[in-house]
């Protein structure tokens, strides 16, 4: 209850900024802000649209949250959700049935973001490499490659700009307008992470080798498994925020840019603080943050400077995760939290 | 406004930034020439309120009159300058100076350290150090002495300031029996020259040996201030409990039964090359309670986490004959050793967790169903049934552990080791820290499952409790054993010189 009435606060607190810049800008703050909703939630297209840009933010969202509950900081997302989504976009390539082919795409993008997951915890556990540092690596490695084999190997031979489209029997069929059954697969992904963590022994021993690793390690769990678990766990849920780009989103490809695919890994971290790493937390964040997308793009269209709207994104995406952010900042510092509780 | 008051302090209160209210309007008066007494319970206020006196925390509200003015200081180097010094539970020494660059430090102005000023400056220590009887070595990088002598070092620190009022915060805690009482002595010798002393405890002897008035607090508030002469051990234990304890279990005659544990040449590895734990051997039986005694810092710590998986460690191990060696926290505690750990809150349980959490806290498998799916209604049943078996005072199963005193921590912590109905239970500082009830809970436990047969490790920096429980006594000092002694033999004086490094003629 209590984070509810901060999550709230910060929002009011965000959005007053955010007209404080627009009124800056000599724009008036308040028609801007109604053309950002009824651009993101104004009529059944917009909101479907809403949803649908927001079900990838959930997936990136429980990657990083998976993460911080293991007491990792985990920002591996973004490589992961690449190549997540051109290992699903590759599956386009085998000639399987429609339905199969949808399950093995996802399979196969799901085990493509697990292995680019572990070299971080093996860096992790064996030579003490921090999660931090390797992926921020590997999300370059990612990048370049991804953008190589977009570019010199799946690309459409006649349309230059992306790569061929997936065959209609690998697509998420469509629910109604751009969203699509990926739906279910988000819905369901962030459901499983929740039960697991609180409802499975892995999951507690996740969190309390997150909480309290000593005190973990004195009772008998590995901290070192705990962290791989979450960390495998996350490559999943990244490579799957790259596939429903692909397998369930307009065009159904990766565009040559690699714009459709965009800083989702990096935007699911906000959305994981401004969720509290909280499964449920994260669906509300993913919708928030999918909100303010969509409803930017439409301003853009309307001519209000893109500029402007990407400051009051940042400026309301800041204030709302940054409780999170400081209570993260405080729990790494343990000596110190110990000598206040020694007290 | 008293007569004769080098310091008086009315209606002090302070509550701590979180909301804890820890001292709710107290009155201290301090005379000249006197070793006033503080005592109380573990969280009463006594280092709240000393904070106060010696300018570290600013009251919320009260006020402090200094030889009758009014004054409000606001750091410990203006009450420093007023002539108030405190010595803390945790001292402010820099570790590799040594003890007179220390002393020469505190000093304001610059060039503290210049050749001249320090040789002045150990002129005067000398003659400081002859006059209170106060000894300790001038020329050894502080972190090289022992706890107890870096004690004295913080003494000689204030006295060269020229306090006219002592603050000593639970001084005695890292002393052997033989350390305290040469303290109690200057400190004495100190009054007869007309300074004070405020002397923090929460040991009734102590009071007695050493006080002429002493203040008791409870629960942030005074309940009396007396001349001690004339005041008895249960009538101060009454006024700092608040209520009667039942007398202490006896212990039951009984004969140890067959080996649990047993270590050969155990040897810890401990910073810097040096072992920590230095060849130890012992075995603790069924039935029996084997106390290690010694002043925190050498090897205790050290000793019990090789123990327990969490350290490596050399040499030979045995747990009902299973060697120890290369099995993890885990594998050990599976072959039925419990530990309760000194530091509750870094090791033995995870704050953030609710009581149920906890509960189960290295022990999971009896709460998970064949898929590995934690059964909470199975968890919380059982935690209902610890806080009912221990009288854990907590609302429910459901609370933050954060929000549990430290007595019903302990509680929580105790009663799960317990439920792993473990063969060996290593206790570590079991009652550091908790209040006398709790304390005394504890200990009756331990005795209980002793006269039940349970093998019990204690290790404690507290003499008494030691002295209490055990069946046998072993005295650790840097390292090793300094001797293994058995009830019969039990002699404070004895044990207090092993525990200082005086090892046993033959
Ligand atoms: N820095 C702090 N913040 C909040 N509460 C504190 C702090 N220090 C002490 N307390 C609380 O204040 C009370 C009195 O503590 P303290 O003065 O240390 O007692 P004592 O020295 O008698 O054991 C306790 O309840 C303790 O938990
Ligand atoms: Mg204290």
């Amino acid at each position: 209850m209590k984070r509810v009435a901060e999550t709230l606060t910060v929002l009011v607190l965000g959005i007053l900024v955010g007209a404080l810049v627009m009124a800056l800008w000599g724009r008036d703050p308040w028609s801007s802000y109604a053309s950002l909703l009824s651009g993101a939630l104004g009529n059944t297209r917009a909101l479907m649209s809403t949803l649908s840009r927001s079900l990838g933010l959930v997936l990136t969202g429980l990657t990083f949250a998976v993460g911080v509950r293991a007491g990792l900081f985990n920002i591996g997302a973004q490589g992961q959700m690449l190549l997540g989504a051109v290992v699903a976009l590759s599956c386009g390539l085998l000639r399987l049935p429609p339905g199969l082919h949808l399950v093995a795409a996802l399979a196969l993008s799901g085990l493509a973001g697990m292995a680019w997951a572990l070299p971080v915890a093996a860096l992790k556990l064996t030579r003490g490499v921090n999660e931090v540092i390797s992926t921020i690596m590997l999300n370059w490695v990612a990048h370049w490659l991804v953008l190589y084999l977009v570019i010199q190997k799946l690309s459409d031979p006649i349309l230059g700009q992306r790569t061929f489209t997936v065959p209609p029997g690998m697509r998420f069929p469509v629910i109604r307008g751009e969203l699509t059954w990926a739906l279910v697969l988000a819905l369901a992904t962030a459901l499983f992470f929740w039960w697991f963590l609180w409802h499975h022994a892995k999951g507690y021993e996740i969190r309390a080798a997150g909480l309290n690793p000593r005190a973990a390690t004195a009772a008998g769990i590995s901290v070192k498994k705990a962290m791989t678990t979450a960390l495998l766990l996350g490559g999943v849920a990244a490579a799957w925020a790259g596939a429903i780009q692909v397998l369930g989103r307009f065009p159904y490809a990766i565009t040559s840019d690699l714009a459709n695919l965009g800083n989702l890994g990096f935007d699911g971290i906000a959305v994981a603080l401004i969720g509290r790493n909280h499964p449920l937390g994260i669906l509300a964040g993913a919708f928030f943050f999918g909100t303010l997308a969509t409803g930017a793009a439409k301003m853009g269209l309307r001519g209000i400077p893109i500029d402007m709207i990407y400051i009051v994104q940042g400026v309301i995406v800041v204030f709302m995760a940054a409780p999170e952010a400081l209570r993260l900042v405080r729990l790494r510092r343990p000596a110190a939290k110990a000598k206040e509780v020694a007290r | 406004m008293a007569d004769n008051a080098l310091l008086e302090a009315r209606g002090i209160a302070k509550v701590y930034p979180d909301g804890t209210v820890a001292l709710r309007g107290v009155d201290l008066v301090v005379r000249p020439g006197e070793v006033h007494g503080l005592l109380g319970e573990n969280g009463a206020g006594k280092t709240t309120l000393t904070k106060i006196i010696s300018g570290l925390l600013p009251p919320t509200s009260g006020e402090i009159r200094w030889r009758g003015k009014r004054v409000r200081f606001s750091s410990p180097r203006e009450a420093l300058r007023a002539g108030i010094g405190m010595v803390h539970q945790h001292f402010a020494l820099v570790g590799p100076f040594t003890g007179l660059e220390n002393i020469a430090l505190g000093e304001e102005g610059g060039g503290a350290l210049s050749p001249v000023h320090v040789a002045s400056v150990r002129r005067r220590v000398e003659a400081i150090m002859r006059e209170s009887g106060l000894e300790a070595p001038l020329d050894v990088p502080v972190e090289d002495l022992p706890v107890g002598v870096q004690q004295r070092v913080e003494i000689l620190k204030m006295l060269y300031r020229e306090v006219d009022l002592l603050i000593l915060d639970e001084p005695t805690a890292v002393l052997t029996p033989q350390e305290a009482e040469e303290l109690f002595s200057v400190l004495r010798g100190l009054a007869a020259q007309g300074r004070s002393v405020i002397f923090i405890t929460h040991k009734l002897a102590e009071v007695t040996a050493v006080t002429d008035r002493v203040t008791v607090l409870r629960r942030g508030e005074v309940v009396a201030t007396r001349e001690t002469p004339g005041s008895t051990a249960e009538e101060l234990a009454r006024l700092m409990v608040g209520e009667e304890l039942p007398p202490p279990r006896a212990r039951a005659e009984r004969a140890p039964g067959r080996e649990v544990l047993r270590l050969e040449g155990f040897t810890v590895p401990g910073p810097a090359g040096k072992p920590a734990v230095q060849g130890v051997s012992f075995s603790v039986r069924e039935g029996e309670i084997l106390g290690i005694a010694g002043v925190q810092g050498n090897g205790q710590t050290e000793l019990v986490e090789a123990l327990v998986g969490l350290r490596p460690w050399s040499g030979h191990a045995e747990l009902l004959g299973k060697d120890l060696a290369g099995r993890g926290p885990g594998e050990i505690a599976s072959l039925g050793l419990a530990h309760i750990p000194e530091d509750r809150h870094g090791m033995g349980l995870i704050l953030e967790f609710n009581l149920a959490e906890n509960a189960i806290l290295g022990r999971l498998r009896p709460f998970l169903d064949p898929l590995g799916r934690l059964r909470w209604g199975k968890v919380y049943r059982f935690a209902r049934e610890l806080i009912s078996r221990f009288s854990i005072q907590a609302p429910g199963p459901r609370v933050p552990v954060r929000y549990l005193s430290g007595g019903n921590q302990q509680r929580l912590v105790v009663g799960r080791e317990l439920s792993k109905a473990p063969k060996l239970l290593i206790a570590n500082q079991p009652t550091r820290g908790l209040d006398v009830a709790a304390t005394r809970y504890i200990r009756d436990l331990l005795l209980r499952l002793r006269d039940e047969g349970m093998a019990i490790l204690l290790v404690s920096a507290d003499l008494d409790e030691v002295l209490e429980l055990s069946d046998r006594v072993a005295v650790m000092y840097r390292g090793t054993f300094a001797g293994v002694l058995s009830r019969e033999e039990f002699d404070r004086e004895r044990i207090g010189l092993l525990m200082g490094g005086v090892r046993e003629a033959g």
